[in-house]
């Protein structure tokens, strides 16, 4: 692996944005996260990147302020998150919508909390501008159950940013996606992130997904949760979907594949050990 | 919360079954060249089928068959003239049992959601109401009717009281289990959103638990129903239990026999009511 295009971070400089210190997270006992040391600058688009179980989504949920760390802080610009708030939309891989309200309604529900000072006629009016920019202009009547995944993950993202926040936290959005809608939603993504500018950390498992959108990879290992790499994407902006041919992308995949392949191994030689002890006890 | 319906051997053994949710769509056969009129929709052909032959047997039975007590078993022909003679009466009556039975039943609703939607998802509520909940509610409640009529000033208001006791524990249990089961994701989404405890219970918490609300109404509408039937052939002056005991002092069986059946389709046709009603609620279920 050349050293040109992957940099290691280990001691990242000084910034605003999202901080997170020496957080650790145990559920029932059972360490998830250990040690995660990890700085997101404002604007800036960070992958979290893992195998399934590897806790991507457990620090999601922190960096939302839905759990509370075991031990360590996380703050954005400076002040600690101690719960949700609306400077941090969530996308979640499902569910995001209430199934109850249709779209429109379910994005005036975002803009009643975002925007208390103004009337029904107005954020009616908004709800159906924000769904327009994410494509679905004429679906603002439809209730979700209706609608397709492609369709509801959207909705999502436009509820997202009614809320207004400076910070998006997306968990696997088009996991169950085919790869065509997931496409066309990445370069939604792209969009929202960049007018006006955002702050996004958007946790998946797709390593082309991550190189595509990020300009950060964060590269989670499992059997605990930690960071095993952070690697910035050398791919300028915008990104064409022809860098999938490049050899620095090539390089990068195979990469970020020997890394998982290297933290499966220790897990497997971890387990050995401690079966091994276990006999000789 | 699962404290709440777990506890309650009688009326949770009978919420157990109507809880099965959500229970939305009726597999029921379609047929391509003929349709049954909408009303008779519920049974399907195999359930018309199977009443018109227990009307035949009904009818062979009670035309065929001589014994001595044969004046009890009038023939469903000799009953449903007496029923259509009857029908200023009975809908009389009906009009009477439901001045009891409808604001009864909307009180028991209300106060059962409310109340139950504030404990399941309060657990400081819950661990105080349990208790209680789990002592009160398997009591049945026709075990209050003497003590009811004994109690308060006038007949009604003892209906009425007993209705409202069946009608409550139901609604009440299956709410405060279905907002205390509230899934993750709902809870997540109110979080982000901000939403304050009324706006949540509102706009979040009242909804997604609609369908264990009407599973506990479904339950409390059959209660309410016995309830008050059987509170009128304790002490009514009218209303269709009266309608029933009056007839049976008179011996005239076939115009008892009459109320019954009468009853019987006047509980049917409020399910029925309720049924759409749920339906057109949860639309949003897949």
């Amino acid at each position: 692996m050349s050293a040109a295009f992957v940099q290691e971070l280990a001691t990242p400089e000084e910034r605003l944005g999202i901080e997170v210190q020496a957080l650790q997270f145990a559920y029932n006992g059972a360490p998830v996260l250990v040690d995660i040391n990890l700085n997101v600058a404002e604007g800036e688009f960070v992958c979290l990147l893992g195998p399934s179980g590897c806790g991507k989504t457990t620090l999601l949920r922190l960096l939302a302020g839905l759990d509370q760390p075991a031990e360590g802080t996380i703050s954005w610009n400076g002040c600690a998150i101690q719960g949700p708030s609306l400077e941090r939309g969530v996308v979640f891989q499902n569910y995001s919508l209430f199934p109850w309200l249709t779209l429109a309604q379910n994005i005036e529900l975002a803009l009643s909390k975002s925007h208390p000072q103004h009337d029904k006629n107005w954020r009616h009016k908004h709800a159906e501008d924000y769904l327009a920019r994410v494509g679905l202009a004429e679906s603002s009547g439809q209730y979700p159950s209706l609608l397709s995944g492609g369709m509801q993950q959207r909705g999502a993202i436009a509820r997202a940013l009614a809320l207004g926040s400076p910070v998006l936290l997306m968990d696997e959005p088009f996991g169950a996606l085919d790869p065509v809608n997931r496409a066309k939603l990445q370069d939604v993504v792209l969009d929202v992130w960049a007018k006006p500018q955002k702050t996004i950390v958007f946790v998946t498992h797709d390593v082309e997904e991550a190189l595509y959108l990020a300009d950060r990879v964060v590269v989670l290992g499992s059997s605990p949760g930690r960071i095993i790499q952070e690697i910035i994407v050398p791919f300028g902006r915008p990104r064409l979907r022809r860098i999938f041919k490049s050899r620095e992308f090539g390089l990068l995949s195979e990469r970020i594949d020997e890394l998982f392949r290297e933290d499966i191994l220790q897990r497997i030689e971890a387990d050995s050990g401690h079966a091994s002890c276990r006999e000789v006890n | 919360m699962a404290a709440f319906g777990q506890s309650t051997p009688s009326v949770s053994s009978a919420l157990s079954v109507a809880a099965q949710l959500p229970a939305t769509k009726n597999a029921r056969p379609k047929s391509t060249n003929f349709s049954w009129p909408k009303v008779l929709t519920i049974q399907g052909k195999e359930g018309i089928l199977f009443i018109v032959g227990i009307v035949l047997l009904w009818q062979f039975v009670s035309t065929s068959i001589h014994f001595s007590g044969k004046y009890l078993f009038p023939s469903p022909v000799l009953t449903t003239k007496i029923l259509w003679a009857s029908l200023p009466e009975l809908l009389l009556g009906t009009g009477y049992s439901f001045l009891i039975l409808l604001p009864s039943l909307a009180l028991a609703i209300s106060l059962g959601v409310v109340w139950g939607l504030v404990v399941g998802t309060t657990p400081a509520l819950s661990r105080m109401f349990s208790p209680f909940a789990r002592f009160a509610s398997p009591v049945p409640p026709t075990i209050y009717i003497p003590y009811a009529i004994a109690l308060l000033p006038t007949f009604r208001t003892a209906a009425g009281f007993v209705v409202f006791i069946g009608v409550f524990w139901p609604v009440f249990l299956n709410t405060a289990n279905g907002s205390g089961a509230l899934p993750q994701h709902y809870r997540d989404n109110a979080r982000i959103l901000g939403l304050t405890k009324a706006e949540y219970l509102r706009r979040v918490v009242y909804p997604a638990t609609l369908p264990y609300i009407f599973s506990g109404i479904s339950v409390g509408l059959v209660f309410a129903f016995i309830m008050l039937t059987v509170a009128e052939l304790f002490g009514a002056s009218n209303g269709l239990g009266r309608f029933v005991q009056l007839y049976a002092d008179y011996a005239d069986y076939p115009r008892m026999v009459a109320g019954i059946l009468y009853t019987g389709v006047v509980v049917w046709i409020s399910m029925e009511v309720l049924e759409r009603i749920k339906k057109r609620a949860l639309f949003w279920l897949k």
